[in-house]
C-alpha cells in the first residue's frame, strides 16, 4: 500500500469515528427517550472500561480484577476538582469536561502506577488478589472519609451528559489499543504475555511494559470515571463495588482476552445487566428457574461430550446435530419449567429481573469458561482484512463449487 | 483515667482491655485458621485459589441454621415457648449433630464444586481456572441470594447454644487512690464457655486434621500429589480421588468454622457473608505460606490477632481493610509466607 493511501485510510477513519460519536448523540437525544440515552451512554462507558481492562490482562496477560478502583479513582478526583473550579468559574461545558476527564485519566494511571508495581514482582493468582485487595482498600478508603460523603454519597454539582464525548473516549480507547498492538510497543506487550523470560531475553523490557499497561488501562477507566461521575452527578462507593470490576472481567473473558473486538461486542451488550431490572420487569417462578438452571448445567456436560467424542467429519451435518440438540434442550428445560409450575409453590414464588442479574453474569462466566475458554472470539479481532479474506474464500468455495 | 489511656502518636490506646483483645483476636483468627486451611491444602494440590471456599462457609453457616431449625429450634417455637414459659432447652448433643451436619454438607459440596467446575478446568492455564472459580463464587453468592432465608438476616438462636456461661479472669484488680476513685480499672479478660469450648474444637479438629495427613494413606497420597502431581499420578496414585478427598476435608474445615462462629458469636448471616472471612482466611494462607499447614494455622491467627488490634488501636472501620494491606506487604516483602519456602521459577 502506498503511503498516500495508508493516510488516506487514516484520515478517513478518523473523520468517520467522529461522525459517528455525533451522529449518535444527534440521533439518540433527538429522537429516543431519555433512558434510552442513558443506556447509550451507559454502553459507552462499558465498551471503555472492558477494552482498557483487556489491554492489561487480554493482550498484557497481567490478570487483574480490580478495575472497578481505578473507574472510582476517575470519578471521585474529576468530581473534586470539577466541584472546587465550579464555585470559582462555571466553564462552558465541553472544553470543561475534557479537562476533568484528563484529571481523571491522570489520578487514575497514578493509583494504576502503584498497582502496577506489585505486578513486577507478582504473578497470575497472586497479582489478581493483590489487585482484589487494592480496589476494595480504595473503596474502603473512601467510605470512610466524611468530606466526600463517605457512604452516604458525593454530589458533583455540574452535570454533564455527553454521549458523543462518552462515545468518542471509547473509541480513542479502541484506536489506542489497536494502533498499540500494530507497533513495536505492543508487540512487546504481547511477549510479555506469551513468555515473560523469553520476552526478557529477547530485550523486552519487562518491568517498564508491565508498568505502562497498567498506567493506561488505569487511565482510560479513570477517564471514563470521570464521564460516570459528570453523568451521574451524584456517586458513592457501592457503583464502584467488587460486582463492577466482574462485570468488566467477565466482557473481557466472554469476549475473548486479547480480542479488542470481543471486548468491544461483549462490553456493548453484557452493560445491561446492572440495568436489567430497569429495563424489563420480569418475573421468573422458581419452578421455571431451576429448570433453565439444571438445563444449562447439562447442556455444558452435553456439549462437552460433543467436543471430545461426536467427530463428524461433514462440518454442516456436525454444526445441525449440535445446533438442534441444543434448541432441543432448551425447548425441553422451558417445558419441564412449566410443568414443574403447577406444583404449587414451584408455581407461585417468583423472582424479578433485580435478583435474577448477576446469576445471569455468574451463569455466563461459567458456561463460556467451561466451554471455550478462550472466549467468543479467542484472539481473533475483526479488520477490512478478514471481510476480505471471508468473502474471497466464499466466492473461491462457489467457483470450485 | 490518665494513667491508663497512654497516647502514642496520637491514638489514646486503653491497655486493661489489650488482655480482652487478644483473646478475641485469638478466637476469630481460630476461625480464620480452619477455613484457611481449605484453601492452603486445595492450592497445595491443585495450584488453585478456590475462590469458592468463602461461599462453601456460608454454605456451612446455613446448613447449621437449617439443622438447628429441624431440631425444633425455629424462631416461632422458640417464641412460643416463651410464652409458654417453657423455655427450650439444648444439650451438647444439638451442637454436636449441628457440626457434624454442616461437616457433611460441606464436604458434598467442595466435591460437587470441584467435579463440575474445577475438573474440567484442570488442563486449562490457572488463570482460566481462578476465572472459573470466580464464576463459582458469584454463583453461589447470587443462587443464595434467591432460594436461602436472607431478608432479615437470620442467625442461629442462643436457645440452642448450652454454653452462654460467662467466665471471667481477673488479671490485676482495680486500683483505688484514698478518695475512693478508680485510678486503675480492672484488667481481665471475658469469655463466654462457648468461645472456650469452640477453641478446644478447633484444636482437636487441628489435630485431626494432622493425624490424617502425616500417619493415614490417604494424607500420604495428598502429601505426595501436592510435592509433584504428575509424578504422584505415575506413581499409582489416584489424584482424582485425592483432589476431591483434599477438597471435602477443606470444606469440611470450613463447614465446622461456620457452624461454630454462627453458634458461638451468634451472627446474622447472609449469602454474602462469605466473601470476608474467605478473603481474609486467603490472606491468612498466604502470610502463612500457601500450601503449607502450619503456616495456615499460625497465619489466621495472625490475621485475627491483627485485626482486633487494629480496632482497639482505633481504626475499627478499617478493620475489613487490614487483610488486604497485610497481604501486599507479606508478598512485596516475603512472597512465599511466613513459613513457606521462595520457589524460584525455572525455565
Amino acid at each position: 500500500m502506498s503511503l498516500s493511501k495508508i493516510l488516506g485510510t487514516r484520515v478517513l477513519s478518523v473523520v468517520l469515528a467522529i461522525a459517528f460519536c455525533f451522529g449518535l448523540d444527534a440521533f439518540v437525544t433527538g429522537q429516543l427517550n431519555e433512558y434510552v440515552v442513558r443506556l447509550v451512554m451507559l454502553a459507552g462507558l462499558y465498551v471503555t472500561l472492558s477494552v482498557s481492562l483487556n489491554l492489561i490482562n487480554g493482550i498484557t496477560g497481567q490478570f487483574s480484577i480490580g478495575h472497578a478502583a481505578f473507574y472510582m479513582v476517575g470519578a471521585y478526583s474529576a468530581g473534586i476538582v470539577s466541584n472546587a473550579i465550579y464555585k470559582t468559574q462555571p466553564l462552558a461545558a465541553p472544553a470543561y469536561m475534557i479537562i476533568s476527564m484528563l484529571i481523571g485519566a491522570v489520578f487514575a494511571a497514578i493509583a494504576g502506577l502503584i498497582v502496577g508495581m506489585p505486578s513486577l514482582r507478582l504473578k497470575g493468582d497472586y497479582l489478581a488478589i493483590v489487585t482484589l485487595g487494592f480496589g476494595e482498600i480504595i473503596r474502603i478508603i473512601v467510605l470512610n472519609q466524611n468530606q466526600w460523603g463517605g457512604s452516604y454519597g458525593y454530589a458533583i454539582a455540574p452535570k454533564y451528559q455527553a454521549g458523543w464525548l462518552i462515545w468518542l473516549l471509547a473509541i480513542i480507547c479502541i484506536a489506542t489499543c489497536r494502533n498499540l498492538l500494530k507497533s513495536a510497543h505492543g508487540l512487546a506487550f504481547l511477549a510479555v504475555r506469551e513468555d515473560e523470560i523469553a520476552a526478557q531475553a529477547m530485550g523486552v523490557n519487562v518491568t517498564k511494559t508491565k508498568v505502562v499497561a497498567f498506567i493506561v488501562g488505569a487511565a482510560f477507566a479513570g477517564a471514563a470515571g470521570a464521564l460516570f461521575g459528570h453523568m451521574e452527578s451524584f456517586i458513592n462507593p457501592d457503583l464502584f463495588k467488587m460486582e463492577v470490576s466482574f462485570l468488566v472481567l467477565t466482557m473481557v473473558v466472554l469476549g475473548g482476552s486479547g480480542s479488542i473486538t470481543g471486548s468491544v461486542l461483549a462490553g456493548a451488550t453484557l452493560f445491561i445487566l446492572p440495568e436489567l431490572p430497569r429495563i424489563v420487569s420480569f418475573k421468573m417462578s422458581l419452578g421455571l428457574l431451576l429448570s433453565v438452571l439444571v438445563g444449562i448445567g447439562v447442556l455444558v456436560w452435553m456439549n462437552r461430550k460433543f467436543m471430545e467424542k461426536y467427530h463428524e467429519p461433514d462440518k454442516l451435518k456436525r454444526t445441525l446435530v449440535v445446533a438442534g440438540a441444543n434448541i432441543g434442550l432448551a425447548v425441553l428445560a422451558v417445558v419441564v419449567g412449566k410443568l414443574l409450575n403447577n406444583i404449587p409453590q414451584f408455581g407461585t414464588t417468583t423472582y424479578d429481573a433485580n435478583k435474577i442479574r448477576y446469576m445471569i453474569l455468574a451463569v455466563v462466566l461459567l458456561v463460556i469458561m467451561l466451554l471455550k475458554p478462550t472466549g467468543l472470539l479467542g484472539h481473533h479481532e475483526f479488520s477490512w482484512d478478514w471481510v476480505k479474506r471471508v468473502l474471497n474464500r466464499n466466492k473461491a468455495g462457489e467457483a470450485s463449487a | 483515667m490518665d494513667l491508663v489511656l497512654h497516647s502514642v502518636g496520637g491514638l489514646s490506646l486503653d491497655f486493661s482491655t489489650l488482655p480482652q483483645q487478644l483473646v478475641n483476636g485469638l478466637v476469630v483468627g481460630a476461625i480464620y485458621a480452619l477455613i484457611a486451611l481449605g484453601y492452603t491444602m486445595v492450592y497445595g494440590v491443585l495450584r488453585l485459589i478456590n475462590f469458592a471456599h468463602g461461599e462453601v462457609f456460608m454454605l456451612g453457616a446455613y446448613t447449621a441454621l437449617l439443622s438447628s431449625w429441624v431440631m425444633g429450634f425455629t424462631p416461632d417455637a422458640i417464641s412460643k415457648a416463651f410464652k409458654a414459659d417453657h423455655p427450650l432447652t439444648s444439650s451438647p448433643l444439638n451442637l454436636v449433630i449441628m457440626l457434624l451436619v454442616a461437616m457433611a454438607v460441606c464436604a458434598i459440596i467442595g466435591a460437587i464444586i470441584e467435579f463440575f467446575a474445577y475438573r474440567p478446568m484442570r488442563n486449562q492455564s490457572r488463570i482460566a481456572a481462578l476465572i472459573t472459580a470466580i464464576g463459582v463464587s458469584l454463583f453461589l453468592q447470587y443462587a443464595g441470594q434467591l432460594f436461602l432465608p436472607a431478608n432479615p438476616p437470620p442467625s442461629i438462636s442462643q436457645e440452642v447454644n448450652p454454653y452462654q456461661k460467662v467466665v471471667s479472669f481477673v488479671l490485676s484488680p482495680a486500683q483505688m487512690n484514698a478518695a475512693g476513685d478508680v485510678i486503675k480499672p480492672q484488667m481481665d479478660i471475658t469469655v463466654t464457655v462457648g468461645k472456650i469450648v469452640m477453641l478446644v474444637t478447633v484444636v482437636i479438629l487441628m489435630l485431626a486434621l494432622t493425624y490424617l495427613v502425616r500417619y493415614t494413606k490417604a494424607g500420604r497420597a495428598m502429601r505426595a500429589a501436592s510435592h509433584d502431581f504428575d509424578s504422584a499420578s505415575l506413581m499409582g496414585i489416584n489424584v482424582n480421588r485425592v483432589v476431591t478427598f483434599t477438597f471435602m476435608l477443606g470444606s469440611a474445615l470450613a463447614g465446622a468454622g461456620a457452624m461454630m462462629l454462627a453458634t458461638f458469636e451468634g451472627t446474622a448471616m447472609h449469602p454474602f457473608f462469605g466473601l470476608q472471612p474467605g478473603v481474609k482466611a486467603f490472606v491468612a494462607a498466604v502470610l502463612g505460606g500457601i500450601g503449607n499447614i502450619p503456616g495456615a494455622v499460625l497465619g489466621g491467627l495472625l490475621m485475627g490477632l491483627a485485626e482486633t488490634l487494629v480496632t482497639w488501636i482505633g481504626f475499627s472501620q478499617y478493620k475489613d481493610a487490614v487483610a488486604f494491606v497485610i497481604l501486599i506487604l507479606i508478598l512485596l516483602v516475603r512472597p512465599g509466607g511466613l513459613l513457606g519456602s521462595n520457589k524460584v521459577e525455572k525455565v
